[in-house]
């Protein structure tokens, strides 16, 4: 998140949060509201997944990472390359899968 | 040069020396992007496949290495008290039987699991009947007549493999992993499945968090974690109840549990073992280890359990299978055990000047490597390390957590107890923050193989997390002590090496460990008291955890 942008709150990020549910079709209202007796409630859960948008992810998107220097390897294409043979199987005439 | 016994032509050399290590670079960058295009199935049906040959030669050398375990002389009377590598050599012998063997853990199961909890399953009849059809046949293979704890998310043929979830109670898989007929090819007994956290993400708990297993050396007091999420597989080999075990791996749970209670547990390279059969939670950072008594039964563990699946791409391409019982047989020098190749072992700055009794420790352990001819230097840790480690790209991980889970998390959400945050939280990670993660990765993997193993070949390190994430291989080995509300638990350490470093971190482990006597330290049995409290009449709650501490587990 830019320093400019401002911050959301706890209830627009519930809404956020729970669009998203909704668009999925997942049901937290199956979960009691605040139950601390309870395995898990919605507000815990609410509050773990307002921690992962606010403090988590930011992070990830503001990491400056060189797209040239470190290239997203993103399709299997890419294989073709990794079955080149090892040192160790050069040497010892082995094949490209290894011998298990 | 320090340390070996001359032994240093080139292809003596451990593997990490050898192989092109920007082969891995690149696999992980293809495994990434398919596990992004595909995502992985929950409960795929396993395969079977060839296991992974070692030689019966290799074998036999390895066995005719060792000192020669005094089972009749007195010095140990129960066979479970043995390694697997005493015992093997017994059973080879002939001077122990498979069955009197397997009798001995059942003995010591049935008087002593109801406390300490460590299994699900415990598969009596089919254990007794492949102990009998063993003690019929020649014992050639490396793990012949041996009792293994297989972990609950690792399917089992004919027996049920909940995962300790509601998800999988029903689930009862028609043929075993790929691991599981590894160790069993190589003479392997399964005596049953090890208990864990539900969907293998805490300490080890029923699916509404109900703390169920305790670790060995506190069967008493519940607030002693056994470590998660592979506590049985720890606890069954601490407490003397398997003679070894398989756990799992994503995020810490073979190292954990192998630090917090004292066994030698071994995370290999990623692809160098079969996942197939193994409930996923992340395609491009699960694996499975052994959590064993002592480095040499951590070598016989991973050399059975070790080779290509046709069914597990992520097995193809690698280097073959090296000679693990070889880097995990000792060589002396001047009648004195040494490492068996000239190692540099990075330390991290700080990393002994942690507080307590972990800093001790790891002097501690420190001193002896030293002794035993290993090189320290001061490790670097090269530029943006903390960044790339932190807890926000380790949560990325998350996404493969949830994609598989997804038709479960609609059925009812209450299906994943007090694990249900971690599998939601992949929901609100973006595409790009995800590729940026995977991304990420590969930095990171460069950074550890062009900055980290130049400047050493074995490191120190502090968290499970960077090479979790990077697929490079862990050892946890036992060293020194802590007390923990009063009870004296093992202190331990925990080394990282390059991909393929395997026979490194073992020729390494096992010269420590042949100059110390942490590896040999067991718990008492639970006394009257504490057996008491666990499983009589007004035996107490062991307590619960919930989503927040679950959550707080995780971080």
């Amino acid at each position: 998140m830019t320093p400019s942008s401002p911050r959301p709150s706890d209830d627009e990020l519930d809404a956020f949060i729970q669009t998203r549910l909704n668009l999925l079709g997942v049901d937290l209202g199956v979960l009691p509201d605040d139950d601390p007796s309870a395995p898990a409630d919605r507000r815990r859960v609410m509050q773990a997944i307002r921690r992962v948008l606010r403090e988590q992810m930011p992070e990830v998107s503001d990491y400056p990472l060189d797209p040239i220097e470190v290239p997203p390897v993103l399709y299997p294409a890419h294989l073709p390359e990794v079955r080149r043979p090892t040192l160790v199987q050069a040497e010892s005439g082995t094949g490209q899968e290894g011998e298990g | 040069m320090k340390g070996g016994d001359g032994d240093r032509t080139e292809s003596s050399l451990p593997q990490d020396a050898l192989v092109d290590r920007r082969d891995f670079v690149t696999r992980m960058g293809a495994l990434a992007a398919m596990a992004a295009l595909t995502g992985c199935a929950v409960g795929r049906e396993p395969t079977i496949a060839p296991a992974a040959p070692a030689s019966r030669a290799d074998a036999q050398a390895f066995f005719r290495s060792l000192p020669r375990p005094e089972l009749s002389a007195g010095r140990v009377t129960d066979p479970a008290e043995l390694t697997a590598w005493e015992a093997g050599a017994l059973l080879r012998d002939g001077d122990l039987g498979a069955v009197e063997y397997l009798e001995a853990y059942l003995d010591r199961i049935r008087r002593w699991d109801g406390v300490y909890r460590a299994f699900n399953a415990v598969t009596e009849d089919r254990a007794r009947a492949r102990a009998r059809e063993l003690d019929s046949t020649p014992a050639t293979e490396i793990l012949h007549g041996i009792p293994l704890a297989i972990k609950d998310n690792i399917h089992t043929a004919g027996v049920p493999t909940t995962v300790n979830s509601h998800i999988f109670r029903d689930l009862v898989p028609e043929e075993d992993a790929m691991v599981v007929t590894n160790l069993m090819a190589r003479g392997g007994v399964m005596l049953g499945k090890s208990q864990l956290g539900p969907l293998a993400t805490t300490r080890a708990l029923t699916p509404d968090g109900e703390i169920t297993t305790m670790n060995a050396w506190a069967p008493g007091d519940p607030e002693v974690s056994p470590g998660g999420s592979s506590s049985g597989s720890a606890t069954a080999v601490m407490a003397r109840l398997a003679s070894s075990s398989i756990g799992t791996q994503t995020g810490g749970s073979i190292t954990m549990p192998s630090m917090a209670q004292g066994t030698t547990g071994l995370k290999p390279t990623f692809g160098r073992v079969s996942l197939h059969g193994v409930v996923p939670l992340s395609y491009t950072r699960d694996h499975v280890g052994p959590l064993a008594r002592d480095v040499r039964d951590a070598a016989l563990m991973i050399q059975a359990m070790a080779g290509v699946d046709p069914r597990d791409p992520r097995t193809g391409g690698l280097p073959p299978v090296p000679d693990f019982l070889r880097a995990a047989t000792p060589v002396s020098r001047g009648g004195r055990p040494v490492v068996r190749w000239e190692t540099r072992l990075g330390v991290l700055p700080g990393w002994t000047d942690a507080d307590g009794e972990t800093g001790e420790n790891r002097r501690a352990f420190l001193r002896v490597a030293e002794e035993a001819g290993i090189d320290l230097v001061e490790l670097v840790p090269p530029p943006a390390w903390e960044e790339l480690t932190s807890g926000a790209f380790n949560a990325l991980r998350l996404v493969e957590r949830t994609e598989p889970f997804l038709p479960y998390l609609k059925e009812d959400v209450r299906l994943f107890g007090p694990t249900i945050t971690s599998f939601m939280s992949g929901l609100f990670v973006s595409g790009d923050e995800y590729l940026k993660g995977q991304r990420a990765k590969l930095a990171l993997l460069r950074l550890v193989m062009d900055d980290f193993f130049s400047q050493c070949d074995v490191a120190t390190m502090e968290s499970h997390i960077p090479f979790d994430m990077i697929g490079c291989p862990l050892l946890a080995l036992p060293a020194g002590t802590r007390v923990l509300r009063g009870r004296t638990l093992p202190g331990g350490v925990l080394l990282g090496a390059p991909p393929f470093g395997e026979e490194r971190l073992l020729a390494l482990g096992v010269a420590v460990q042949e100059r110390s006597d942490w590896h040999r330290r067991r718990p008492a049995d639970p006394s009257e008291a504490e057996e008491a409290r666990m499983t009589g009449p007004g035996a107490r709650s062991r307590g619960r955890l919930d989503v927040d501490a679950v959550e707080r587990q995780a971080e």
